[in-house]
């Protein structure tokens, strides 16, 4: 809602009614347009679960468990990119960038696709092989491990991100609710809104219950991450002990999370006409944790490689020439191009980092990266033959994608796009009362001789 | 709130130039108590050298010991200056203003005691040359490059360098200052540092530039300098220390080690030169947030080493963690650490009346140093004394009187450093001061008056 300083001006701000009634407005409409992308995105879904059910007919057994590679590898994607979102605004809302407002609910919206993941986790599970004989987390603690506690992860994960959307969407709710003309959808959004007429104590507990809901997403999501890297990809390499690969996966989600919160916004400007909201300003300040977050991966990535290369035993090695020197290196290669080496030499440019096409490009990269990283690192585990030996032998040849695997891809990426479209039609896509309440902290003054903003310390 | 107390520019100049323009008693007991304490550390050196190795606590296997512990001690200290000033100054942190300057500083002074270390450790200090220079030209015996132990003093260096220029960078408006206000060799001494300084506005552009570019320019420097530490151990097969996690964990450790300095620190400064119009609770309070953030995060590297170390349930690895969890006296040591290191200041820190509190910032602040030191040791030391093949006891270590007075004379150093330099340089950044002043603004929201801010960029 605020443009770039360059376009300061001494002239009046919109107002958080002008606010409301642009994205409500907005909200309200639920054009061919809409139902047009709604139809090709279930589609797709559709044809994902074809190819799920293709590999379904297939059955799970330990010869043919490289069939679920790309779907793990599709699973661990989403939770890298969808998932991640909320972090994001979890994040900013702790460190009170003021900047976060508009892009807030949009990647609150997309904890829906928790929902996804954790219907995803489940065939996932059936396809791990047991864990008795072979190295994993859980030491001599099974009790339903992996398989409770995965669920029991991703459930809270899921849970949490569901409290956190709805808990910070109550205003809007009710700002929906009295806007809209009776309807089921405007029943649904009344049962939604609880009730809220913005009292003082119902405002002081949505603060700290936002606050809260946050830190909670934000602590668990390193621990869901955790747990489905060293589920499914450490626990399957004989020879591999990197405690470093759940900060990777971590730096990774992170980063996957803003490339997507920059595509999303991206589309949204083209596709929704939501200029106003998602300025440069979002575009230049998302791109600076882009490019922390680049850096920090491939820090994490020579970290781990450094220490296997110099310690040249016979596991290490293997593991190597499997991830790094020999199968997966094609896959590798481009993850380091568009995870590391592009955000690198096209961030580091302010023009580009002050722009909106620069970082939503670079994001783009960042997403199409990390889908690629996540197939070395899940493909390649799930096409071990055994994993219960010290050292890799056979390693496993490369695994591409067969039709069902493509199919399953696109349709599961689909589904969290579509869900992510129903959603913004029960939620409002733009933060009402957080974009208006940005509004009322910031002024544009003289200084010195120039203009510029005041921001107000709230709380 | 912030910025509730509005300074003129004389109050400013008069409070934190005070110190530097006179010297009072109490600076002249403390220089010269801590410089007896150096003494006395260079005595025990001297004796050391004279005497050989022998007289420390070091024997085979355990060949690292409190020196060794010290150096990484020190380098995780240094980590302050670059995380309180360059990460703090390009995310525009307001309330990094009063703490920059003796951040930066700390990160020198800490840098070059940590050098020493290594000096000392090779008992023969002269020797060190041969780690990073030819052994001998005419039989072409070169260092191994590949090596970290050359990589070491290469990063320290770099560190070392770009870490001066950045507080010398800083302090430039500043000597103008004092250049202004002295007389004699002093207004000259002053006006060669100062480059001429005048304030116009294209010195102004080139020092913002200059601050800019360098925080961004030593991120990198930063972060490598305690990897290189790391990868000391980490490249090495050594069980528990051929960790992949070993680079971030030791550099978020730093990272907790320094910005606690930092809080110690600025908890004294506020009390010996009364500085209590510049660091207030508010900013002890953002400091403290950011350690919560920091610290949980090094939990969660500690927690990764672990679980990953017992992994393979190798028999030496598994050794080495049963010697660090459950056989004294490292057990207690190992409990001391993680309880000071964590479980005493974290959740002390929750609480915005701890947060707020010198007296209890200090204390938890001194607490994790005196962790994350027995931290280090506890990596370094139950390693070396694991049961090797043709030995059938643990071999133990115990420092001797001569690396006491060396670790003491360490803290001592780099405390007389930052108290020489506090006689000639303010602590705190004057223009900062005078800059952060200027950005304070006031906005009415609803029938209430917020503190605000001018947004710098």
């Amino acid at each position: 809602m605020h443009n770039g300083e360059h376009e300061l001006t001494a002239g009046p701000l919109p107002t958080h009614q002008d606010v409301a009634r642009d994205v409500l407005g907005r909200f309200q409409e639920l054009g061919h347009r809409f139902w047009g992308w709604v139809t090709v995105l279930a589609f797709l879904f559709v044809l994902g679960i074809v190819g799920f059910v293709i590999r379904l007919s297939e059955g799970f057994s330990d010869e043919n468990r490289e069939n679920w590679g790309y779907f793990v590898a599709t699973l661990a994607f989403i939770v890298t990119t969808f998932t991640a979102m909320p972090v994001i605004s979890a994040g900013l809302r702790l460190a009170k960038a003021n900047w976060r407002r508009p892009l807030t609910r949009v990647t609150e919206n997309m904890a829906i696709t928790g929902l996804l993941v954790v219907l995803m986790l489940i065939p996932a599970l059936i396809a791990l092989p047991s864990i008795d004989g072979r190295l994993s987390i859980w030491f001599e603690f099974p009790l339903g491990a992996p398989g409770l506690w995965d669920i029991i992860g991703y459930g809270t994960l899921a849970l949490i991100g569901l409290a956190l959307l709805w808990a910070v969407a109550l205003p809007d709710l009710a700002a929906a609710r009295d806007h809209l003309p009776a309807s089921p959808r405007q029943r649904v959004i009344g049962w939604l809104s609880l009730g809220w007429v913005g009292g003082l104590r119902q405002w002081r507990v949505l603060y700290q219950g936002s606050l809260l809901a946050g830190a909670m997403y934000l602590l668990t999501y390193p621990l869901v991450q955790t747990l489905m890297i060293s589920d499914f990809h450490h626990g399957l390499i004989p020879g591999l002990k990197d405690a470093i690969i759940p900060a990777t996966v971590v730096v990774n989600g992170l980063q996957g999370a803003v490339g997507m919160t920059l595509l999303t916004m991206y589309l949204m400007r083209r596709l929704g006409n939501y200029e106003r909201y998602f300025s440069v300003e979002q575009f230049w300040a998302l791109s600076k944790p882009l490019l922390a977050f680049s850096l920090l991966w491939f820090y994490f990535w020579w970290a781990s490689f450094i220490t296997f290369w110099y310690g040249r035993q016979p596991g290490e090695s293997e593991v190597i020439r499997l991830l790094v020197l020999d199968e997966y290196r094609g896959a590798l290669m481009i993850s380091f191009f568009l995870n590391f080496i592009g955000p690198l030499v096209a961030l580091v440019w302010n023009p580009v980092r002050r722009s909106v096409w620069g970082p939503a490009l670079v994001g783009t990269g960042v997403v199409i990266g990390a889908l690629v990283n996540q197939v070395r690192l899940y493909v390649s585990a799930f096409s071990v033959e055994d994993p219960s030996l010290h050292v890799m032998d056979p390693r496993p040849a490369t695994q591409w994608p067969a039709p069902p695997d493509l199919l399953i891809m696109i349709g599961a990426i689909s589904g969290c796009v579509l869900l992510f479209m129903l959603v913004s039609k029960i939620i409002p896509v733009v933060s009402i009362w957080e974009v208006g309440e940005g509004l009322r902290l910031v002024k544009v003054r003289r200084y010195l001789n120039r203009y510029a903003r005041v921001i107000a310390k709230s709380h | 709130m912030y910025y509730r107390r509005t300074l003129t520019d004389a109050q400013i100049n008069r409070e934190l130039l005070d110190v530097v323009l006179r010297t009072p008693m109490w600076w002249v007991v403390i220089v010269s108590i801590l410089g007896l304490i150096v003494a006395g550390a260079a005595s025990a050196f001297g004796f050391m050298m004279n005497q050989g190795l022998g007289v420390t606590g070091l024997q085979q296997p355990i060949f690292w010991g409190f020196f060794i512990t010290n150096f990484i001690f020190w380098v995780g200290i240094s980590h302050a200056g670059v995380m309180i000033s360059a990460i703090l100054r390009l995310s525009q942190a307001e309330w990094r203003r009063p703490m920059v300057r003796a951040a930066e500083t700390m990160t020198v002074f800490a840098l070059m005691t940590s050098l020493l270390q290594p000096l000392i450790h090779a008992g023969r200090p002269w020797r060190i040359f041969y780690w990073v220079f030819p052994y001998d030209w005419a039989r072409g015996i070169w260092p191994d490059v590949r090596s970290p132990l050359v990589w070491d003093p290469t990063a320290i260096i770099t560190y070392l360098t770009s870490s001066s220029l950045f507080v010398y960078t800083a302090l430039i408006p500043d000597l103008a200052i004092i250049r202004d206000r002295s007389t004699g060799w002093r207004r000259t001494v002053y006006g060669i540092l100062a480059l001429g300084w005048h304030g116009n506005p294209r010195q102004w552009k080139l020092q913002g530039i200059a601050g800019i570019l360098l925080s961004a320019l030593i991120l990198p420097v930063f972060v490598s300098v305690h990897s290189i530490v790391s990868w000391d151990f980490g490249v090495s097969l050594v069980p528990s220390w051929h960790v992949t996690v070993f680079a971030p964990y030791f550099v978020i450790g730093a990272v907790h080690s320094g910005v606690s300095a930092v809080v110690t620190l600025m908890i004294l400064m506020r009390k010996l030169y009364r500085l209590e119009n510049f660091i207030w609770e508010e900013h002890i309070d953002a400091v403290a947030r950011l350690l919560i953030v920091v610290a949980t995060a090094w939990l969660f590297f500690f927690w990764l080493d672990l679980v990953f170390a017992l992994w393979l349930k190798e028999e030496q690895e598994m050794t080495v963690w049963h010697l660090r969890l459950f056989e004294p006296p490292w057990s207690w040591l190992f409990l001391v650490f993680i309880v000071c290191s964590y479980i005493i200041p974290v959740p002390l820190w929750m609480f915005r009346r701890v947060r707020r509190s010198f007296t209890w910032m200090l204390w938890t602040s001194l607490m994790v140093n005196v962790g994350m030191f027995l931290e280090r040791l506890i990596i370094i030391v139950p390693a070396l004394m694991r049961k090797g093949p043709w030995v059938f006891t643990y071999d133990t270590y115990r420092p001797s009187a001569v690396e006491v007075t060396l670790i003491v004379g360490s803290i001592a150093l780099v405390a007389f450093l930052l108290m020489l330099f506090s006689k000639f340089f303010p602590l705190i950044p004057v223009w900062e001061e005078k800059e952060g002043q200027k950005l304070i603004d006031e906005v009415r929201v609803g029938d209430r008056v917020v503190p605000a801010l001018v947004k710098e960029h």
